[in-house]
């Protein structure tokens, strides 16, 4: 495809389709900061989430702490979700031993279990959003597996590097969904806006089905 | 300080820094919403709700783009999303009375050509119409386009090409007159 050199009809344009004024800066920002409201969503910003995590730790620790913290974190959540997910067992009772001596193989355990769970918020997600409204107590139950994803990403060099980018994504996806849940709270209409973007989040970047083809068939929650 | 250390204070809800992004992005974003809208009024609406959306979002930002990359995608989206809600050809009367004393004094259109012109541009459709706007009238780089829009290169510089070819499909000979 070639690029055209500006023509008479190109200059012509410029000069007679709407040819902008000088940006009214200082008038446009005083409407706009009478707008802005403090930022405290409570959630780490992506950007300084993913600065810690760039910087250097111990890799033994770091898999080790962050492996068993999102165990516990994990069984909270399950307890605090059960009645969204009432055939879900206590996640310690639902994760298999481990492979022995191999870190790579828990770590894959603790992130498939994490999956399972993300996906099953994932899936509640969406079925609300079809109906145009999602629950606001899914806001807590983003924010508890948000801290998870990020647990888990925190392991440098442990992860499987396609549960890795899954993880990513997902770290993505949770952070709209709490923040949906948030505008959700007196504004109906951007809420509603947020919630179409985050499910187009959802199906662009194909979450659930990068979750099928990591869980195991047959190791969802609902039979585990 | 670095960009990225400005956007990283005002992800940490730092207003001052929020500002200085402001003052780095507004005129570029202001000027494209004023050549998508036609008019003031809308053009800063869309200008400030870009910046509000910004401001309210800054958490899903991931330093993968420019922040200037992120902000205008946003922008376009508010403005796309906004036009669609009113009725272009309506605006296009009003844009064409308050832009008329702009043009006096040098070699000018008369008000049938620059209608013409206008309406060759407003019935082009949106996604070839955003693209000529942004790449031939306001000098946006395909690479910045493609980011923005969220698209490979290559579609920008189809979309510009198909564009001008409907352009000049339309005006044909209308202003041969005017363009030397």
């Amino acid at each position: 495809m070639s690029e055209e050199p500006m023509d008479e009809l190109t200059r012509l344009l410029r000069e007679e389709y709407n040819p902008p004024p000088e940006a009214p800066r200082d008038e446009m920002w005083a409407a706009l900061s009478a707008r802005l409201e403090p930022r405290d969503s409570g959630v780490i910003p992506l950007e300084v989430a993913r600065r810690r995590r760039s910087a250097p730790v111990r890799r033994s620790l770091a898999w080790g702490a962050a492996a068993a913290a999102v165990l516990v974190v994990g069984v909270g959540i399950g307890r605090m979700t059960a009645p969204m997910t009432p055939t879900a067992p206590p996640v310690a009772e639902a994760t298999p031993d481990p492979p022995t001596g191999t870190e790579g193989g828990v770590l894959r355990v603790v992130a498939v279990e994490h999956l399972e769970r993300t996906e099953a918020l994932l899936r509640m997600v969406r079925a609300d959003g079809a109906a145009g409204k999602v629950d606001p107590a899914v806001g807590a139950w983003a924010r508890g597996l948000l801290t998870q994803t990020r647990l888990l990403l925190d392991i440098p060099q442990g992860q499987d590097p396609s549960i890795q980018e899954l993880l990513e994504d997902l770290e993505l996806v949770l952070v709209q969904i709490v923040g949906v849940t948030e505008v959700a709270v007196g504004n109906e209409a951007r809420a509603r806006e947020e919630l179409g973007l985050t499910l187009d989040g959802i199906e662009r970047r194909e979450v659930l089905s990068r979750i099928q083809a990591v869980v195991p068939p047959g190791a969802g929650l609902a039979g585990t | 300080m670095t960009d990225t250390e400005v956007v990283g204070r005002a992800q940490g809800g730092d207003q001052a820094a929020f500002r200085a992004l402001y003052d780095a992005n507004v005129d570029r974003i202001y000027r494209l919403m004023y050549r998508m809208a036609g008019e003031d009024d809308l053009a800063q609406d869309f200008t400030q709700e870009a910046f509000l959306r910004a401001w309210q979002r800054l958490d899903q930002f991931r330093g993968n783009a420019a922040f200037s990359t992120w902000l205008h995608a946003i922008a376009v989206s508010v403005a796309l999303n906004g036009l669609r809600k009113v009725d272009r050809h309506r605006r296009r009367e009003r844009s064409l009375e308050d832009a008329a004393p702009v043009a006096a004094g040098r070699r000018e259109l008369d008000v049938g050509a620059r209608e013409r012109l206008a309406e060759a541009v407003d019935d082009l459709p949106e996604i070839y119409r955003t693209v000529l706007l942004m790449h031939d009238l306001e000098g946006y780089g395909h690479g910045d386009i493609a980011g923005i829009l969220g698209v490979p290169e290559g579609t920008s510089k189809a979309r510009l090409s198909r564009a001008r070819e409907r352009l000049r499909a339309t005006l044909g000979d209308a202003m041969k007159e005017y363009v030397g």
